[in-house]
């Protein structure tokens, strides 16, 4: 740790979800979790209020209105610059590479699968080498699998048992919209849902396989973001890169810690 | 990030020279000069000023007429193809509107076939381009070419291009293609001493000044003030800022974005490496050769990515990372350039080898995706 600061804030704001975390030099204190909503400064801002009111709780007496008046706070993710009372804003793509290797050292290759884009980081003690961001386009974002699941009215959390299905089909859309008229097209011919959200899983697979093919793919790979819970979504890309996606501890929050890292750890 | 401070007051004669230009060149065209438009480097524009023709750089750098193109235009075309296009289409360029003819050469598929339609609305002389550099074949092409739009500008304007003229003219541009390397090379120190968009504004602005004097004396000017105040200890530029080299597609007006993220993500840019920067002004024609030889071969051999193979740019790129002791390179494709987007991967095994880090990116004359480059340039920054 560098200075005296105890305690550090990260905040990743990004296009869906706004997380932070409270870290120390024995690991992460406090996690908060908020859905951006339309205001990324209020979002950034409530996440903020309660990882200070975590700080406080577990540093009552250590004189330390001052502490959690002072921390650092980085701020990481598309919204970083809106994040008041920041002390520095640094790209996602160092902050997930740095907090990948945090909660898994070693780690090679990340896979960040975020609201509004997606990208593949090849790192190395935390510093990335190189990355590649898809372009201009909802296909392969989190965001593109959030329209299909509120389609068929399940959630993320069902997302997995959608996957379980054996059969799954082939999406030929590379166009977020063109991709949902074509789900209404198999719907009309009768496939099922799981079937369906078979089909994103792969196509979202096949498009960060064609950016993985730029950056080189070496093992151990990760995925974080917004669906790095998901074991139906790491079983799709393992299946197409031809290479085992670990799964990681607290992926959602690899932003954020990675912020917290480069801002004090 | 780096913040664009002042610079010696005459500085501003060159941000503002293109919209000054309009005038200065009402006022020639009122005098009864010749006016020739071009829109690339390739176009041996002493031809031109051996007879007191006034070349003139068209607008292609806004995205303002761009609409007007796509009524003619497929829209999944390179923005730099449409705007030309666009702005004779709209008469909106005043610079097109004074050219008596516009000089097109067959750079790229997109220009070839626009300058077809270009040719219904203005007067459209079309350089045949070779895009072999080594062949004798293709220097006799390019040596035609060059006497062919030599009768072609004697004709259309009843005057003789004599070998005296044309030294004459050769000699004057190398001057100054001498004084502006001598303003991109200042960034050889380190910190820079001027900002590389502050930079970019002096390379872009000098071709709208038509005086050539004056032209002269004023960079010479520019190039003492900023000398002399850095060494009296003005350091615009911190030391720590990484010193970025730019390649790729030419970069004027609108796409003056990329360099402005760049350096809003605290590095500075050094130097570029294409048609706005050192492709135009790091060689001299050669001064003791026949006129026109001289000529084909200066200009044949510009490293542009429509030739092929193309090992100039490559030359050009390997020394100036170098010179300049760059930390990375980065590189603005426009939308649909195929040479350019292609090309891109030769760029990085290269620059691989010499172990600089290097990103290539796709832009267009939008705004749209300032947040994307952003994204990406800073996170380019944050790995050197």
């Amino acid at each position: 740790m560098d200075g005296e600061a105890e305690y550090v804030i990260g905040i990743d704001c990004g296009s869906t979800l706004c997380k932070g975390v409270l870290l120390n030099r024995h690991g992460v204190a406090a996690f908060s979790l908020q859905p951006t909503g339309w205001n990324l400064q209020e979002s950034a801002a409530r996440v903020l209020a309660n990882l200070r009111g975590n700080a406080a709780d577990i540093a009552p007496n250590t004189a330390d209105n001052d502490m959690v008046g002072n921390m650092p706070i980085i701020a990481t993710g598309y919204g970083r610059d809106m994040a008041t009372e920041k002390t520095k804003a640094v790209t996602e793509i160092s902050a997930h590479a740095r907090g990948a290797e945090y909660l898994m050292p070693g780690v090679r290759t990340v896979i960040d699968i975020g609201g509004q884009d997606c990208k593949v980081i090849a790192v190395e003690n935390g510093r990335v080498l190189s990355f590649q961001m898809n372009d201009k386009c909802a296909a392969g974002t989190g965001r593109f699998v959030q329209m299909v699941l509120e389609r068929f009215n399940a959630d993320i959390n069902l997302m997995d048992t959608l996957l379980a299905a054996e059969k799954i089909i082939q999406l030929n859309s590379t166009c977020a919209v063109f991709a949902e008229s074509e789900i209404i097209g198999l719907l009309a011919k009768g496939y099922s849902r799981e079937e369906i959200v078979g089909g994103v899983a792969l196509s979202m697979a096949v498009k960060i396989s064609s950016l993985s093919a730029r950056v080189g793919l070496r093992p151990p790979v990760v995925l974080t973001g917004g669906l790095a819970e998901s074991s139906g979504i790491r079983k799709a890309l393992s299946q197409v890169l031809k290479v085992e996606v670990q799964f990681l501890p607290q992926g959602i929050y690899a932003g954020a810690i990675g912020a917290a890292c480069i801002g004090g750890f | 990030m780096i913040e664009q401070r002042e610079l010696p007051e005459i500085f501003e004669s060159f941000s503002d020279a293109r919209k000054q230009g309009f005038m200065a060149m009402k006022n020639l065209k009122e005098q009864g000069k010749g006016v020739v438009g071009t829109f690339c480097t390739y176009v041996p524009v002493e031809l031109f000023l051996a007879v007191g023709l006034v070349p003139v750089g068209l607008c292609s750098t806004s995205d303002e007429t761009i609409g007007e193109a796509e009524k003619v235009l497929p829209r999944n075309l390179c923005p730099l193809i449409k705007a030309s296009y666009g702005f004779a289409a709209a008469d909106k360029c005043p610079y097109m509107y004074f050219s008596d003819l516009v000089v097109g050469e067959t750079t790229c598929d997109g220009k070839t076939k626009m300058y077809e339609l270009l040719g219904k609305i203005k007067d459209v002389h079309v350089m045949d381009l070779p895009h072999n550099q080594d062949r004798p074949a293709s220097r006799a092409i390019w040596m035609e070419e060059i006497k062919r739009l030599k009768n072609r500008v004697e004709e259309k304007f009843g005057v003789t291009i004599t070998v005296e003229k044309l030294h004459q003219a050769i000699r004057e541009r190398n001057r100054e293609r001498a004084l502006l390397k001598k303003v991109y090379e200042l960034s050889v120190m380190s910190p820079a001493p001027l900002s590389g968009l502050q930079q970019l504004q002096i390379l872009f602005g000098a071709q709208f000044k038509f005086d050539h004097e004056k032209k002269v004396q004023e960079l010479e000017e520019t190039i003492s003030r900023i000398t002399e105040e850095y060494q009296n200890g003005r350091h615009p530029i911190p030391a720590a800022a990484k010193r970025i080299i730019v390649t790729g597609c030419p970069i004027g007006g609108v796409t003056e974005k990329f360099t402005r993220v760049i350096e809003e993500s605290g590095a500075v840019v050094v130097a570029y490496e294409n048609c706005t920067g050192a492709k135009q002004f790091d060689r001299q024609i050669d001064e003791s050769a026949d006129p026109y030889d001289a000529l084909c071969d200066y200009y044949l051999n510009i490293g542009c990515s429509v030739m092929s193979p193309n090992p100039n740019r490559l030359e050009l790129l390997g020394r100036l990372c170098d010179q300049f002791k760059a930390d990375g390179v980065l590189e603005m494709v426009l939308q649909s350039c195929h040479t350019y987007a292609i090309e891109s991967y030769t760029i990085g095994e290269f620059l691989k080898t010499r172990s600089i880090p290097f990103m290539s990116l796709e832009t267009d004359y939008s705004s749209g995706d300032t947040e994307q480059l952003k994204t990406r340039i800073s996170a380019f920054i944050e790995m050197l």
